[in-house]
């Protein structure tokens, strides 16, 4: 043995493992490794694991040289069989390591039995090192180079001891050996340590990448939140192109409807002017066509409609999606001449296009919620309920008979109540103008029930101020009377009173009948006068209903101590 | 002459409408009334010839109140409404008599002109409020008890007038009749005396060949007729 042919073998030997590592590097780069570069749990994954090592341990046995007259072969699957133990766990490495050892038994020569059965022991070795550190917890040092090429270096050294004690005749293993050892040894170790590496840079580059694209999208996504939801005008889109051009880093952002630019911010702004109707030809295809269009500016060129000075070089437009499938607009992302379109901000773009779809959705949705709520008001209060009309009318003919002041006051009263019924609903109105509503009303029923029907009213002046939505008590008082004092054989009592704690105002109408039926809801009225409230100041707010059977129904109507004052 | 009673639950409709009447020399009104309570006992007592019945009251409407009625001897019934589109399309159709409040001298002209010719014989049962009794009236000593009908455990008609037996076996005197009861009611008719809330029937038994009872939850035992018995059996499912 000589220290040429070592040196020489060495050499050789390295040389082959850059072919091995450029194959390992090229496959890197496919989908194929992506289960490699985490530690593997699941079977889907330790199948891929077991496929591809056992391929790389199979490539590393024919990639070898074979020494001594084909006795022996100066190779490397140990890389395979041990990263495949390191990475898959036991069973995977005894996989892989039985499968390249079979391989390699059939390859024959003095040494044949001997490396089959290195082959197994170096996917063991790799496979009770994976099991110890993932019980210690230690998941991270699996993706260790130094731990991978330290690990094939000490089962490089039990190879040659399992090839000295199998191999015979013993000087002839002992010359192998000797040729070997060394080459093996710092081809394997740095091949190891190398493909470790290789992995671990393809996985920070997948994570770098998804990592970068998610914080652009939350950051937009938490930026615009809202904005569209008041209206999808100038103005609001103004404020979202501002925030995507921001956070997105591209050349420019524009918006528009279906037929007009509503904002346009970055390169090319002087001459791409808000307001102004759309005249792309891409834009146009993009809304008739409800498509994404894509012009990169290479293979599908893109042109400036407006001016031949124009830098933008590349542009995405994407559709926003109304009701019915319908677009209602588009948002475009455009870079310069000078960059290329990255990958990430197209995905981006479209994922900004759905939000902002579904914002202008849920801001029209709510626009017209309350707009049917504003008319289902107006509706409820343009209609005065005939039975009540008629029968005041009847009593106050009564009246006439032998009490004319009496009947004229009754005629002042209806004439008031009616007049507080013509209010608009939207409106606020004070207390004060709302119990006067009431006030007017329950005098008629006064009249109407006589000695039936007692009314109190517990109001503290301070309280009398306090502004709230018109219509709000009157509704309370009217189902008092319908489905309480109407009822009642026994004389009827309805309390109205206001009172306050630390937050909010309390405003409660109470009858003695107690026959309020959670079950039969509360009717249009009532849920209107809750909505409303509930619109207006949020859910803590509004109106509850509470009834003791055949003792008392208490509406309470709560409503913020701010908005009071 | 003929005798008339205005219930209505507001005092000046009444008054109104007594008024509206005082002209019509022939129509002589004995009382009025505040409720149905009241004139149910007051029918009851003075078999008016026509009743003025406001639909709209508490507790009991006109026309449940009408259910609690013996169609044998139900007075001419002039229905007062101030507004009831659905009342009203159901009287139109029927040719039952309204007015609407405030009443017209004309209208009621015309009310007081059918009443005099003793028109037809009104059928209420087309309406359906008027089919069903939700509770049955019964008269203590100073009021009306309305029993509703989970609340009965049978029904028994003596000599002195028809008792309802509630479920806690006490007895209420009640001015309905048990022909009337048993087409209102679910309850099942055992026997000539008696209607039972099968509800209440714990078992049915055999004391003697022939005869049959049934024994209630309350440990009371009703006698079923043998000329009813095949009949109660097959509603019971039994063969």
């Amino acid at each position: 043995m000589d220290l040429h042919s070592v040196i020489t073998l060495s050499v050789m030997l390295l040389q082959q493992m850059c072919v091995y590592l450029a194959v390992a590097y090229a496959l890197s780069r496919t989908k194929l490794f992506i289960p490699l570069t985490r530690a593997t749990i699941r079977w889907p994954h330790r199948l891929a694991c077991y496929v591809i090592f056992t391929a790389f341990c199979i490539m590393g046995t024919l990639l070898g040289f074979p020494v001594v007259s084909g006795n022996a072969i100066a190779n490397t699957p140990a890389i395979g069989a041990v990263l495949g133990g390191l990475l898959g766990g036991p069973i995977v490495g005894l996989a892989v390591g039985v499968t390249g050892g079979i391989h390699r038994y059939f390859l024959g020569g003095s040494f044949g039995l001997a490396a089959a059965l290195d082959i197994v022991m170096q996917g063991l070795a790799g496979g009770f090192t994976h099991r110890y550190l993932i019980r210690r917890g230690k998941t991270r040092l699996l993706f260790s180079p130094l731990l991978a090429g330290g690990l094939t270096f000490i089962s490089i050294l039990l190879e040659m001891g399992i090839d000295l004690a199998l191999s015979r005749p013993l000087p002839q293993a002992l010359h192998i050996v000797a040729l070997i050892v060394l080459p093996e040894l710092i081809a394997n170790t740095a091949g190891a340590a190398v493909f470790v590496k290789i992995l671990l840079d393809r996985r920070d580059s997948l994570e770098q990448h998804s990592r970068a694209f998610s914080a652009k999208a939350l950051e937009i996504a938490a930026h615009v939140d809202g904005v569209l939801r008041d209206g999808f005008d100038q103005e609001n889109s103004m404020r979202v192109a501002r925030i995507i051009y921001d956070q997105t880093g591209v050349g420019a952002v524009a918006i528009t409807d279906c037929h007009k630019i509503l904002a346009f911010i970055g390169i090319g702004a002087d001459h791409h002017l808000p307001g102004t109707p759309i005249t792309s030809p891409h834009t146009l295809q993009a809304i008739a066509n409800n498509e994404v269009f894509f012009a990169d500016g290479n293979e599908i060129p893109y042109e400036c409609s407006l001016s031949p000075h124009c830098r933008l070089g590349s542009s995405l437009v994407i559709p926003l999606i109304g009701e019915e499938k319908q677009v209602i607009g588009t948002v475009k992302l455009y870079e310069p001449k000078t960059r290329i379109f990255s990958t990430i901000n197209r995905t981006l773009g479209e994922g900004i296009a759905k939000l902002l779809s579904n914002q202008i959705l849920a801001g029209r949705y709510e626009r017209q919620k309350s707009l049917l709520l504003q008319s289902e008001l107006k509706l409820l209060h343009a209609q005065i309920n005939p039975h009540f009309l008629f029968n005041t009318l009847n009593t106050i003919i009564a009246v006439t008979h032998d009490d004319v002041p009496q009947a004229r006051a009754l005629l002042t009263d209806l004439a008031v109540y009616l007049r507080k019924n013509l209010k608009r609903p939207t409106e606020d109105v004070q207390l004060s103008d709302e119990i006067e509503h009431i006030d007017a009303y329950l005098r008629i029923q006064l009249a109407r029930f006589g000695d039936r029907l007692s009314v109190e009213f517990d109001i503290p002046q301070p309280l009398l101020n306090v502004r709230l939505p018109a219509f709000t008590l009157q509704p309370l008082v009217e189902n008092a009377i319908k489905h309480g004092t109407a009822q009642m054989i026994r004389p009827s009592r309805i309390r109205i009173s206001a009172s306050q704690d630390a937050h909010s105002v309390l405003l409660v109408v109470e009858d003695n009948a107690g026959l309020y039926d959670a079950n039969g809801g509360g009717g249009l009225g009532m849920n209107i006068v809750d909505r409303r409230i509930k619109n207006r100041y949020g859910e803590s707010f509004g109106l509850t209903m509470s009834c003791e059977s055949n003792v008392v129904t208490r509406a309470t109507v709560r409503i913020p101590l701010e908005a009071a004052s | 002459m003929i005798t008339a009673l205005i219930v209505d639950d507001e005092v000046y409709a009444r008054q109104a409408l007594r008024r509206a009447l005082e002209p019509a020399k022939d129509i002589h009104v004995l009382d009025e009334c505040g409720n149905a309570l009241e004139a149910l006992v007051r029918i009851r007592a003075d078999k008016p010839d026509v009743v003025f019945l406001d639909i709209q009251m508490p507790q009991i409407t006109g026309l449940e109140m009408l259910s609690m009625l013996d169609p044998k001897h139900m007075p001419s019934i002039v229905f007062l409404t101030a507004h009831d589109e659905y009342a009203v399309s159901a009287f139109e159709k029927n040719a039952f008599d309204y007015l609407l409040k405030p009443v017209t001298a004309d209208r009621l002209e015309l009310t007081l002109e059918r009443l005099r010719q003793r028109m037809t014989h009104q059928d209420f049962s087309v309406l359906p409020e008027t089919n069903h009794l939700r509770q049955i009236p019964c008269f203590s000593l100073q009021s009306i008890v309305f029993l509703k009908l989970d609340q009965v455990e049978y029904i028994e008609s003596r000599a002195s007038g028809v008792y309802v037996i509630d479920t806690l076996g006490r007895e209420h005197l009640t001015s309905l009749r048990l022909n009337v009861l048993q087409q209102r009611t679910p309850l099942m008719r055992c026997h000539r005396q008696y209607l039972v809330n099968v509800d209440q029937v714990a078992k049915l038994q055999y004391p003697d060949s022939g005869t049959a009872e049934f024994v209630t939850h309350g440990g009371r035992i009703l006698p079923i007729s043998r000329r009813l018995l095949p009949e109660i059996k097959e509603q019971l499912g039994i063969v």
